[in-house]
């Protein structure tokens, strides 16, 4: 567990000593700031939901930049080979880079809760359906920095692991778009791997064992593919 | 220290290393030699439990690689032919980072880092950050990554590549300074490097262990054949010969 914490610790310091990360904070909340003054203004309403709909059609965009370096910047420096003959699980390695990531996915979002209060400032909002929807975006978050971690663990060139994740991400996103296309299980098959159709619960305050049960299998899913991947580049 | 038996590796159709058995003693430096394309570097993998081989085994202090890679990378310190370094971070903090990620204990690594910063003279430069420094420097943070952990064996791979002269003086005197502490195997493709600090010569050609000697004894021999004195690096000529060297004399003298 304390190689894992050196290694969050050691991504969290790279991220936080480069300006790209204050800059992705500032663009990104600037922009959520923005919105949030146009759709409260527009709907009058003490919500979150259009929000939370916002945010995650934003984070389709951020995370595949956030994730693109993760492991391609380290096989291209040679440093993959240091972390691969230390005396380190895999699992560890994988964790350690997926959680810093987390964590500043976390302070992304987390930097966003002022809205409750102004929203209780001026109206009524409802707390647990606007927790819920933080949960939401949270664990739709965290499936997309799995998905963009596993991509980054396949190649060594940051730009086709953003594009490739950009790829597999909007695939998921628009999935239930596809729904109109087909009919029965096909058409049940799309708005099941859809992103959209899970989040839109969290949204308006709902949450089902499915809609946890499809992201965390999805983290689990790609965190698994990742090591694995790992372990193919290690032995071949 | 180290047992490598029947060592074999392919990528695909093609054979890097055939058959490679050796031996290394404890408190050995042995200088491992080869054109580019040896089998060197894979080798050094292969013992470093970076790649896994095709067949064979190693041991290292008692323990198959391939059974126990997590403990015996606990015995090993490796430095690639490039320094695996992240530029964005202090020496200090990086030492910090592999003290911790080689499993340094919390109560030590204070006095790890300050004893690697101290035997590699980083301790002028220990709060730049590494992006910054000469590559001289780099490669003695490179080597102080690789011996933080108090490794049993440091593996080298070309650690002068690039160096000024000044520089190789420093970075072969740092690895002279290894012999009392832990067994040492370092490729290069100096040979004057080799004759400065190893004890034996391990030389490798198109995959296979050419020549495997103690450095006086093997000199001494070559000498005893010829009537001149002859270097290391007339020895691995004539290894590495694939035709014989044509007499430098003009057509119309031999005529």
């Amino acid at each position: 567990m304390n190689k894992t914490f050196a290694i969050v610790k050691k991504e969290l310091h790279s991220y936080f000593s480069s300006p790209i990360a204050y800059i992705i904070l500032i663009a990104t909340l600037s922009l959520f700031n923005v919105f949030f003054f146009l759709i409260i203004d527009q709907n009058h309403e003490a919500s979150l939901r259009d929000i939370f709909i916002l945010m995650e059609f934003m984070f389709v965009f951020l995370i595949p930049l956030l994730t693109m370096r993760m492991f391609s910047e380290e096989k291209a420096n040679g440093t993959m080979e240091f972390l691969l003959t230390s005396p380190l699980t895999l699992t560890m390695i994988v964790l350690g880079k997926y959680f810093s990531m987390l964590i500043f996915f976390t302070l992304l979002i987390g930097m966003t809760a002022t809205y409750y209060f102004i929203l209780d400032y001026f109206g009524d909002p409802d707390p647990i359906s606007i927790l819920f929807g933080y949960v939401g975006i949270w664990l739709e978050g965290a499936f997309f920095i799995a998905i963009g971690l596993l991509v980054s663990s396949c190649t060594r060139n940051q730009i086709i692991a953003a594009l490739v994740s950009y790829a597999l991400i909007f695939s998921l996103y628009f999935a239930a778009s596809f729904t109109k296309y087909f009919t029965g299980s096909v058409e049940s098959f799309f708005m099941q791997i859809s992103t959209r159709t899970h989040l839109e619960n969290f949204a308006v305050g709902i949450i089902t064992p499915s809609n946890i049960t499809y992201y965390l299998t999805g983290i689990i899913l790609c965190l698994v593919l990742t090591r694995l991947s790992i372990d193919n580049r290690l032995w071949q | 220290m180290l047992i490598a038996k029947h060592i074999s590796k392919k990528f695909g159709a093609y054979q890097a290393l055939a058959n490679v058995s050796f031996e290394i003693n404890k408190g050995d430096i042995v200088g491992f030699l080869g054109k580019n394309g040896a089998g060197k570097t894979t080798l050094m993998r292969i013992l470093t439990t970076f790649l896994t081989a095709s067949a064979g085994t190693v041991i290292i202090d008692g323990e198959n690689i391939a059974k126990h890679s997590l403990s015996v990378r606990t015995k090993i310190g490796y430095l690639p032919e490039k320094p695996p370094l992240y530029s964005d971070m202090t020496v200090k903090s990086y030492l910090k980072f592999a003290a911790q990620i080689k499993g340094v204990s919390a109560k030590r690594e204070s006095f790890q880092v300050a004893k690697v910063l101290d035997d590699c003279d980083l301790n002028r430069v220990e709060k730049q950050k590494i992006a910054t420094l000469s590559k001289g420097y780099q490669q003695r943070v490179g080597i102080a990554q690789a011996i933080i952990h108090e490794p049993k064996l440091l593996i080298l791979d070309e650690p002068t590549s690039g160096l000024d002269p000044i520089q190789i003086l420093q970075v072969l005197a740092l690895i002279k300074n290894q012999r009392d502490h832990r067994t040492v195997l370092l490729s290069t493709h100096t040979l004057n490097e080799i004759e400065q600090v190893a004890q034996r010569v391990l030389m490798m050609k198109s995959g296979k262990i050419v020549l495997d000697e103690p450095l006086d004894e093997l000199l001494r021999k070559k000498q005893l054949a010829q009537s001149y004195p002859i270097t290391l690096e007339q020895i691995f000529i004539e290894y590495h010969q694939e035709t014989p060297p044509r007499p430098f004399v003009s057509a119309s003298v031999q005529e």
